[in-house]
């Protein structure tokens, strides 16, 4: 009883929480369920709403319900305007609309603070409401009392309109078979924007309802869309009680969670999320089937045995080998390999090697000149370009490569970063041995989290990547012995080039150094993309059902691809460290993670150089356009983001490959073969 | 239910035994037993929505039975993942064929081949064992026609051409068992006899299970037929016999009617 005695008021918050999570989520999931729009922007949609509502309300019930008309249809407006963004990437799936709301919430949100500031305004509830009931002996605000009273109404009369009605009807159809509905009468198209608006607008009445619980301010349409997006994800898509559920979970574990255990509650959530994603591998976008037989290693014993038993067998083979061997060698010259024709667009002669090797040169002879152009600070922005650049060409390797499109390799990014920091404050200050270290934490700590990344496919990616990256910014801000918390590290002694050398303290010699590093990697990864194992990834991504079939691992290929691009985000993060001299969480948070996104999207998915001249891009815009225009960098970089999605569809290298001989190449879109056939397609 | 009653001491390269496979409340495949010997050609045939892409799946390994169980030569492999039955000798085409369209043609059947190439180790890094394998690669395009395109990128390829890359893909492995889907669904006819003069020259030790619509092919190559209705198995025996049950009859008269048409055509 005193438990309950202690606990009532965060437990009764919960419900209220939950519900408006629950409203919020239902818009996100009918959006993503029915219209097949993963809404990076819906949180916005709710700050539209909030901002809207708080704006109108002036203590009186007749404020609150023209704030709640206004903001409704405000957050409608703006969803139905949404949908009419999408409907040229129609064909181009499921990522890049989620990239492209995701660029528009980056605009969305910067003109809300430009509007309305960017402190949290006050909401004034009724006056009738603004009082305290008594709830078993605990005093309790009575708007959150009505605030549970009408999301409940809300999310009835919703549940009523997709279940008992026509437009409900016209609403699950488009979901199943947007064609067939077509054939009835109603335009896919109309059903895709009133879906949209009435996902806008359970946003925005939400918004205004519950600015009292989570209220209009900067941060407002972050801390909704991440919570509402771990509600879809936990309550899965296909219905609406488990939404309800699990939206009251993640509502009980923010309030009630915070006030039993507030070391946990923020690793619980996301580490809920991770784990239900990882469990329930049929937890699919629409209209994709799940990816088949994903299986591969799903018990270890088993494949430690199969391992060993291959073992043997191969030792076994060894004469037999010799012997094929031999045979393939006396059969080589004049084989029939010699027999076929020569030339073409994919042959690697001297002339096209030197032309696909050119841009990457003209590059390297740039970035070697720059000491003689830039200033100092200017400089030290160019080194943290270059670290940028390889989270970025990480994010490519991923993303392009391997198709795991990747909003967590700041995760990895992190580990590296902190795991410098730290080797310097102990007094290890050589440089390879900083970047050895960075990357081997950055594998390890992509060994762990590979299993849950490697299963899923498309935007399910996006969304596991998403709760690492944000369970990682969890771990920095708890662990403060390590990192320094919120605060930060700074003060650490600055990086030998090596063994024996004085600490670099100019920013040339930095820069320099943090070059050599880059096209080390840089070139070292380009090596291994070129060589058939880059050829197996593409197989990987481009025709996985093939691939299996023809008894290609594929798992455990996307597995080392996940490592490796793991250990080079972890070498960025050293770097980022060495040119820098500090480190705080918002070097390595959820908005570096999109900006490395971005930029490998900009840089054209399987593009390395792509990838590291759209991260140089993103670090001009953010850093030296934005300087002169301040408070505008997310602004700049969201009309990047909307740009490089309708404009450049291959991103750079799209640029520079369209006028060459190969002509479009088919299926090498962004994603690359993510939405073509689904690989394993089950017909029964 | 035996396919090959007249050589039971034959070696079973397959032995299905009471598969099943249920979506929901339907049953795509209803208690189907199936066992085949060594280079046996057998085909599975039947209205659409039969459940012969499913059992193909279930063979292959991209989908598990809810019952029932599948050996390869005498060996359980019933939760076998698909890859590591690839190794184990099961090749398949698919009914959508399934190419890497960046990369080269030649490069598909390298990787297609790859895990069954006897120097596969090392070859990611080493360029002169990469050479080897395309070596190999290139005998297979030949036998099936695609030489002459081995430098194009496969999404270059017309529908034709994409069946052929699909079945030189399934060949690069030198399966022991090889599952064809639809091999001949939007041939022309000339592709469907080269079609037929590639499967003819298979070597013998290699078994066939073949879906198909076509009555001729299936007339052609099959030695034995399995008919399937709504999951369950109508018939299993010979050939002739099994195509002159007349529920069969009754299901292809159509077909089998503008088939024997095309074919006179051709003739």
């Amino acid at each position: 009883m005193n438990l309950l005695d202690a606990h009532l008021v965060p437990a009764v918050d919960g419900v209220a929480y939950g519900l408006l999570l629950f409203v919020v989520a239902a818009g996100l999931s009918l959006a993503f369920g029915t219209a097949g729009v993963l809404n990076l922007s819906h949180g916005m949609l709710y700050a539209i709403g909030a901002y809207t509502g708080a704006e109108l309300s002036d203590g009186t019930w007749g404020g609150l319900a023209v704030g709640l008309a206004a903001g409704t249809a405000a957050a409608a407006a703006a969803g139905a305007g949404l949908s009419a963004a999408t409907v040229p990437l129609a064909r181009r799936g499921h990522l890049a609309q989620a990239l492209l709301t995701f660029g528009l919430a980056l605009i969305g949100g910067n003109l809300l603070i430009e509007f309305f500031g960017a402190d949290e305004l006050p909401v004034r509830v009724p006056e009738a409401l603004d009082s305290s009931v008594t709830l078993l002996g605990h005093r309790y605000p009575a708007y959150r009392l009505c605030f549970i009273l009408m999301a409940v109404l809300l999310a009835a009369f919703g549940t009523w309109v997709l279940t008992r009605t026509r437009v409900g009807a016209a609403v699950r159809a488009s979901a199943d078979d947007p064609q067939m509905l077509a054939t009835t009468g109603h335009s896919p198209r109309a059903v895709h924007t009133g879906v949209l608006a009435a996902a806008g607008a359970l946003a925005g009445a939400a918004g205004v309802l519950g600015a009292p619980i989570i209220g209009p301010g900067a941060g407002t349409a972050d801390t909704v869309l991440m919570l509402s997006l771990v509600v879809v994800v936990l309550g899965g898509l296909r219905s609406l009680w488990m939404t309800f559920f699990a939206a009251i979970a993640v509502g009980e574990v923010q309030t009630l969670g915070v006030s039993l255990a507030p070391d946990w509650a923020p690793y619980l959530l996301f580490a809920a999320m991770a784990a239900v994603l990882i469990l329930r591998s049929q937890f699919t976008e629409p209209a994709t089937a799940g990816h088949g037989g994903g299986d591969a290693g799903s018990d270890p014993v088993e494949w430690l045995r199969r391992r060993l038993s291959a073992s043997f067998k191969e030792r076994g083979r060894g004469r037999g080998t010799a012997e094929a061997d031999g045979a393939v060698r006396s059969s080589g010259r004049g084989g029939p390999l010699s027999r076929l024709p020569r030339g073409g667009p994919d042959d690697s002669t001297l002339a096209s090697r030197g032309r696909q090797a050119a841009p990457l040169l003209i590059l390297l002879v740039v970035l070697i000149a720059l000491p003689a152009l830039l200033d100092a600070y200017s400089l030290s922005l160019a080194g943290s370009a270059l670290a940028l650049g390889l989270l970025a060409v990480s994010v490519t390797i991923l993303t392009g490569y391997a198709g795991l499109p990747t909003l967590g390799q700041t995760a990895p990014f992190a580990v590296g970063a902190y795991a410098t920091a730290n080797l310097a404050d102990a007094g290890w200050t050589v440089g390879p041995v900083q970047i050895v270290v960075a990357a081997i934490a950055a594998a390890l700590f992509s060994v762990v989290t590979g299993p849950a990344v490697i299963r899923a496919r498309g935007t399910t990616v996006l969304m596991i990547t998403l709760a690492i990256g944000e369970l990682a910014s969890a771990a920095i801000n708890q662990m403060k012995s390590v990192t320094g918390g919120a605060d930060g590290l700074v003060g650490f002694p600055p990086t030998q080039a090596l063994w024996g050398g004085e600490g670099m303290i100019e920013e040339d010699q930095v820069y320099n150094y943090a070059l050599v590093v880059a096209v080390v990697a840089v070139v070292a990864t380009i090596a291994v993309l070129r060589s058939p194992a880059g050829k197996l990834l593409t197989g990987s991504r481009n025709a996985e059902a093939r691939m299996r079939a023809s008894g290609h691992p594929v798992g455990r290929y996307l597995f080392m691809a996940h490592i490796g691009a793991g250990a080079l985000a972890g070498i960025g993060g050293s770097l980022m460290v060495t040119v820098q001299q500090y480190l705080s969480p918002a070097d390595v948070g959820f908005e570096i993670a999109a900006f490395a996104l971005l930029a490998a999207v900009i840089g054209g998915s399987t593009s390395v150089i792509g990838g590291l001249l759209g991260a140089g891009l993103i670090v001009f815009t953010r850093d030296w356009v934005a300087s002169s225009w301040p408070g505008h960098g997310p602004l700049l970089l969201g009309a990047l983001f909307v740009a490089a999605v309708y404009l450049l569809p291959r991103g750079l290298a799209g640029l520079r490959l369209g006028t060459g001989a190969r002509g479009p190449a088919k299926g090498a879109e962004l994603p690359p073969g993510h939405d073509s056939v689904p690989a394993g397609k089950v017909a029964p | 239910m035996t396919a090959v009653p007249d050589v039971p001491d034959a070696p079973r390269v397959l032995d299905l035994k009471n598969l099943t496979r249920r979506y929901g409340s339907l049953t795509a495949v209803d208690d189907v037993s199936l066992q085949l010997a060594a280079g046996a050609r057998h085909a599975v045939i039947g209205p659409n929505g039969a459940g012969k892409t499913t059992l193909l799946n279930l063979i292959a390994g991209t989908d598990r039975p809810d019952h029932g169980t599948i050996a390869l030569g005498g060996a359980d492999i019933t939760r076998t993942a698909t890859a590591k039955r690839s190794r184990l000798g099961i090749a398949r085409s698919f009914q959508q064929p399934s190419v890497i369209g960046e990369l080269s043609v030649l490069d598909n059947i390298v990787l297609a081949g790859w895990r069954h190439h006897p120097l596969r180790r090392g070859a990611w890094r080493r360029p002169s064992r990469y050479r080897q394998h395309e070596e190999s690669a290139a005998r297979h395009l030949e036998a099936v026609g695609l030489a002459g395109s081995a430098r194009r990128p496969a999404a270059d390829l017309s529908h034709g051409q994409r069946r052929m890359l699909d079945l030189a893909a399934a060949l690069a492995g030198d399966p022991r068992l090889l599952l064809l889907d639809e091999p001949a669904a939007g041939l022309t006819d000339g592709d469907i006899g080269r079609l037929l003069s590639i499967l003819g020259g298979l070597p013998e030790s290699v078994a066939i299970i073949l879906v198909e619509h076509h009555v001729e092919v299936v007339a052609e190559l099959a030695e034995t037929v399995t008919v399937l209705a709504a999951g369950k198995v109508l018939i299993t025996g010979p050939t002739a016999e099994a195509l002159a049950h007349p529920e069969v009859r009754d299901a292809y008269h159509a077909t089998s009617g503008a088939s024997r048409d095309a074919v006179e055509a051709r003739g």
